[in-house]
């Protein structure tokens, strides 16, 4: 809840410098906005209290409810309405809980299948705030609450979120509606189930009977998974799972092939690369050897011209 | 020599002529058996001297040498760039109209359009083929290595992997060897040869760019260590041969279009468009592909052929980009510029610092290390296999072997390595192999082998730093070397530009790794992939030795200009370290195949070598009015193939020698034959048409063989007319000119014949072969010898 209020408090603040300083309400561009803000910024924080109160400006506002709250209020006009307020208020809650929900799922990651309700409300939320649809009182919040100042924070917040629902994948595995996962979604939990089952009943024992007797599920489970990431419909939820349950496979319990074969392998190259050798004796001392025919080219060769060679060279 | 000598009407000293024969080798027994002679200066007049005494012994038998880089082939001859102002090319100009001339520039501009769009949509189909089979492979091989890592029985995937490599190159080997032998290779020599002004039979042809586009999908997708890179420069160069002459002639079919290109002057700057062409849709290189044309080819060059050349270029890349996004899925998506597709390097990761163009001129130095090493091993290898593995069908062996071997030596190193990798969240490893690491990871190893050699390049560029460990790449390096350097040369069409990025980049990004685990706090500025990019240009630059346009096409396949710098800064080191001690790759070969190859300049030391003592003498000449047979006889020759003919005029009524009045090619005595212009028909048949240029131009560029001509007893006796046909002013030098000054006038004219005359009579002829015999080698200047091959 802090985390909103703060954000509220300074997306409040936010407007409540700005607007009279702009004199014309909302329209203001953001560069304009960022230009006048950075003018009062230009004080230390400290002294913008103070300044910002002898400030000509400024003075209309002097009822302020929090003790640093330098400029209480703006006038009528200006100011969120309430709807708005509500809409932002409903949707720091509703990030608070996504962002609860996030921070125990992620190591082993779950993020998709403990928090895609949540992320489906704070998706709904987001849509009211930024939808062009007039609310009571004939009010957008879309201008007001997203795109009125240079951090826009809200705007800012929500993207950060939905970069990280875009990056793990998560839509694969969730209904359109946000309602549950997918089948196959649970379908492969339940097959990674029944080989985590498997692991446990024979961990204690013997690897290689755990190999032996693991080794169908596994291979259903692989195959599942290989056909799952062939249709696209893989999270990070079912990556990780996998990952972690081959790491299981192939580190811990050591199922992996071994490499057995080393000296067929060895006998069938060398005897390939034993041909060659062959090859290139046998047409060393059978192939006939090319030979080339000399030709005698006409040179003319008078004596003059060996005695002027004689001449030059004396 | 002599009973040549007797047909000519050669009128000067025949006494000296008699006892001619400078070019007789000294490979008596007393000699050391070197098979060029050094001419040093002292030594010249003693070699004479006992010369003589074996002189008529040496003559009766041809003397056998085993092939080696010091020879000149008599197959290779030069092609006629300069323009034969005979009468009829004046008649023709003449008759030219304004617009005429108009027209000709526009259809220039039509043709380079067709250029790109045609060596576009090659490197296209190659790439997507290529993707297909590959895919295909892999998959199979994947999933075979998956059962058997279950159930056991792994050296059966191996043979698997072997068998399908050899089977693809088997395919492709055989369409090079059996079908067509010049495709072999990557091509690039030559069309550096060609643009050099050299006639090698055959390189431009319909069916050798069947053969080389084939041939490059199979030895590719067969996991050879090769790259489709180069080849797509002569698949472009002969895409311009073809399109620029309105016709083909393995096909038989004639569009009576751009007429007037069928000629070499002209074709060969349509070639230099296509070999751009070809470079820009190989790399997404439009400027790299201008700027490889005009160092490769810069002698016949001009402001309006670079725009046009440009032109064609970037339509060739556009063209790849349009259909590679349809093939992609997006079209309108213009992102595939190059068939190699670097990736983009992200502006922060490929920030480098002024402290780190000191490493970076240390890796250059190490590229022309590792690529003059690269290039001793393969300079080797190639003489063994021209001695000895020349039969076609011991070529496909070789290749097979090869294929298996690599698919083996691939598979071992995957099995044996531990380095195992988490799989990326995008899934950049196109073909994962697992095999004995954890579930959910990879075999690093595998992303380097287990895959197209391009796939690995852009992969050891962009994966994230610690994806591959020092061991894997140091092994990876080491073997990949030895593969590259065993490929390059076999006979299936294959370049050498992937393999080189691959190991320069493994290397590369292996320096990468230890200078960041050097120096504790900076695993930030070393990163991985920027060495990695360093370390490729290192070992291509040290590789081949290409100068300005390798950076550009590096460059602009990085899509990142402030690599400019470092970049060239590395090709310059490798250039220089690798030059030290031999030359560039494409060089080594051009010589191994013993083209007549004029560099830039004459050998430094040459100036004390004339005129006289570079010709060909005595000259085969004809006179201006010659009798049908004794022409006929002449070209029938098979002993002297000449192909220019010094056309002499007899003062009547003097006993003055006879002087030169014009040059004249056999090709245009074979169309004169063809079309019996003789005099008494002539005067016979008062209707008969008029021989026109466009006679000569039907019969480019295959001109048919003196035998299939047939002259009968009656005709012999006839006798041609040749002044209106010749070149009535060919280019002539005096005796004593000096070698340097010969040079440059050949190499920078482009000439095919020029003619040594004192006091306007014939002494005797320069051709390519004459001059390119000289070179510098360890010990002085070095003569190179003529050789049938």
């Amino acid at each position: 809840m802090s985390l909103y209020k703060n954000s509220y408090f300074l997306v409040s603040l936010v407007f409540h410098i700005y607007a009279p300083v702009s004199g014309d309400g909302v329209n203001l561009t953001v560069s304009d906005s960022a230009d006048k803000l950075k003018e009062i910024r230009s004080l230390s924080p400290a002294a913008a209290a103070a300044a910002a109160i002898s400030s000509p400006v400024f003075k209309p506002a002097v009822d302020s409810i929090f003790s640093l709250n330098l400029l209480s209020s703006f006038p009528e006009d200006l100011e969120i309405s309430d709807y708005c307020s509500d809409l932002l208020h409903i949707f720091g809650q509703r990030y608070v809980a996504y962002v609860n929900c996030l921070v125990p799922a992620a190591r082993p990651v779950k993020v998709c299948q403990n928090c895609f309700s949540r992320y489906g409300s704070l998706k709904e939320t987001y849509q009211n705030i930024s939808s062009d649809q007039m609310g009571p009182g004939n009010v957008s919040c879309k201008d007001s609450l997203l795109r009125s100042d240079r951090l826009m924070v809200v705007y800012l917040l929500y993207s950060n979120l939905k970069e990280l629902w875009g990056k793990s994948n998560c839509d694969n595995c969730i209904t359109e509606d946000f309602h549950s996962l997918t089948n196959d979604t649970l379908y492969f939990m339940a097959t990674l189930n029944q080989t985590l089952t498997c692991f446990e009943k024979y961990q204690q024992g013997n690897h290689t009977e755990l190999c032996k007797n693991c080794k169908s599920t596994y291979r259903d489970l692989n195959q599942l998974y290989g056909s799952m990431e062939k249709n696209h419909t893989m999270c990070i939820d079912i990556e990780d799972a996998m990952n972690m349950t081959r790491r299981l496979w192939s580190k811990n319990f050591n199922c992996s092939f071994p490499r057995e074969e080393t000296v067929p392998v060895i006998a069938v190259s060398s005897f390939m690369l034993f041909l060659p050798i062959i090859f290139y004796l046998s047409s060393f001392l059978h192939s006939e050897q090319k030979k080339r025919k000399l030709i005698h080219p006409k040179r003319a060769r008078s004596y003059a011209s060996l005695m002027n060679i004689q001449d030059k060279l004396s | 020599m002599a009973n040549i000598t007797k047909k000519v009407s050669w009128s000067s000293r025949a006494d000296e002529s008699g006892a001619t024969g400078e070019g007789t080798p000294l490979l008596n027994g007393s000699e050391q058996p070197r098979h060029s002679r050094q001419i040093g200066r002292l030594s010249t007049v003693d070699l004479e001297e006992e010369m003589t005494s074996d002189e008529d012994s040496l003559r009766g038998r041809p003397k056998e040498i085993p092939h080696n880089e010091k020879l000149l082939s008599l197959k290779f001859e030069s092609l006629d760039y300069d323009n034969i102002e005979n009468q009829l090319f004046l008649e023709e100009e003449r008759r030219m109209s304004y617009m005429g001339f108009r027209c000709l520039e526009i259809s220039r501009w039509v043709v380079c359009g067709l250029i790109g769009f045609l060596t576009g949509l090659i490197a296209c189909f190659i790439d997507i083929v290529v993707e297909e089979l590959a895919g295909i492979k892999y998959q199979v091989v994947k999933e075979n290595i998956e059962r058997f890592t279950e159930v056991g029985g792994l050296s059966i995937s191996l043979i698997l992997w072997a068998v399908l490599n050899s089977a693809f190159v088997m395919v492709g080997a055989i369409i090079v060897a059996f079908f067509e032998p010049i495709a072999a290779g990557s091509g690039i020599p030559q069309i550096k040869c060609y643009l050099n002004g050299v006639k090698i039979p055959r390189v431009v042809r319909l069916k050798t760019l069947v053969v080389k586009v084939c041939g490059v999908i199979c030895s590719v997708v067969g996991g050879l260590a090769v790259g489709k890179e180069g080849p797509m420069i002569h698949s472009g160069a002969v895409v311009a041969a073809g399109v620029s002459q309105g016709r083909s002639t393995s096909l038989k079919r004639d569009f009576k279009i751009f007429e007037y290109f069928r000629r070499d002057t002209e074709k060969r700057d349509f070639v230099s468009a296509g070999a751009a062409a070809g470079v820009s849709a190989a790399f997404g290189a439009p400027v790299g592909g201008v700027l490889f044309s005009l160092e490769e080819g810069a002698s016949f060059w001009n402001q309006m052929l670079t725009w046009r050349i440009f032109f064609a270029s970037m339509i060739s890349t556009f063209t790849l980009n349009f259909f590679l996004s349809i093939y992609h899925n997006n079209p309108g998506d213009l992102s595939n510029p190059g068939l190699i597709n670097f990736g983009r390097f992200e502006s922060d990761s490929v920030a480098y610092n002024l402290y780190e163009i000191p490493l970076f001129i240390a890796m250059g130095a190490i590229g022309g290390l590792l690529g003059a090493l690269f290039n001793v091993l393969n300079y080797w290898l190639t003489i063994f296999r021209i001695r000895y593995v020349h039969r076609p069908c011991l070529q496909v062996m070789e290749a097979m072997l090869v294929a298996a071997v690599t698919a083996t030596v691939s598979f071992t190193m995957i099995y044996f390595s531990n380095d195992c990798q988490p799989l990326g969240p995008e899934h950049t490893e196109e073909y994962p192999l697992q095999l004995f690491c954890a579930d959910g990871e990879y075999n690093s190893m595998a992303t380097a082998f287990f895959n197209t050699p391009e796939r690995s390049v852009r992969s050891l560029f962009h994966n994230q730093p610690g994806t591959y460990n020092p061991l894997t790449l140091g092994l990876f390096t080491l073997t990949y070397f030895f593969l590259a350097c065993w490929t390059y040369g076999l006979a299936v069409s294959a370049g050498v530009f992937i393999p080189s990025l691959l190991i320069g980049a493994a290397w590369g990004r292996l320096c990468g790794i230890l200078l960041a685990s050097i120096t504790s706090t900076g695993s930030i500025w070393a990163d991985p992939g920027k060495y990695a990019l360093i370390g490729a240009a290192a070992q291509l630059g040290g590789i081949v030795r290409m100068t300005l346009s390798l950076t550009v096409i590096m460059v602009e396949a990085t899509g990142n200009v402030t690599y400019g710098l470092p970049i060239m800064l590395v090709l310059m080191t490798a250039k220089i370290v690798g030059d030290y001690f031999v030359e560039g790759l494409y060089d080594i070969h051009i010589k191994l195949q013993s083209v007549p190859f004029l560099h830039w300049e004459a050998p430094a030391t040459s100036h004390w070598l004339t005129a006289r003592e570079v010709m060909s003498s005595p000259v085969t000449c004809l006179n201006r009015i010659e009798k049908v047979g004794t022409i006929v006889d002449i070209l029938s020759n098979t002993s002297t193939n000449h192909n220019g003919f010094p056309v002499v005029m007899q003062v009547t009524g003097s006993d003055e020698p006879a002087k030169l009045c014009g040059l004249i090619l056999r090709s245009q005595l074979i169309v004169l034959l063809k079309h019996k212009v003789f005099v008494e028909l002539a005067r016979s048949r008062l209707t008969q048409r008029k021989l026109q240029l466009k006679d000569f131009r039907d019969a480019y560029p295959r001109f048919p063989p003196i035998q299939s001509i047939h002259v009968s007893q009656d005709e012999r006796e006839c006798m041609m007319d040749l002044t209106e046909f010749m070149n009535a002013t060919p280019y002539t030098v005096l005796q004593e000119t000096s070698l340097p000054r010969v040079f440059k006038l050949f190499r920078a004219l482009g000439l095919r014949h020029l003619v040594v005359v004192d006091d306007n009579r014939v002494v005797g002829l320069v051709t390519r072969k004459d001059l390119a015999r000289y070179h510098l080698g360890k010990h002085g200047l070095e003569e190179l010898q003529l050789a049938q091959t």
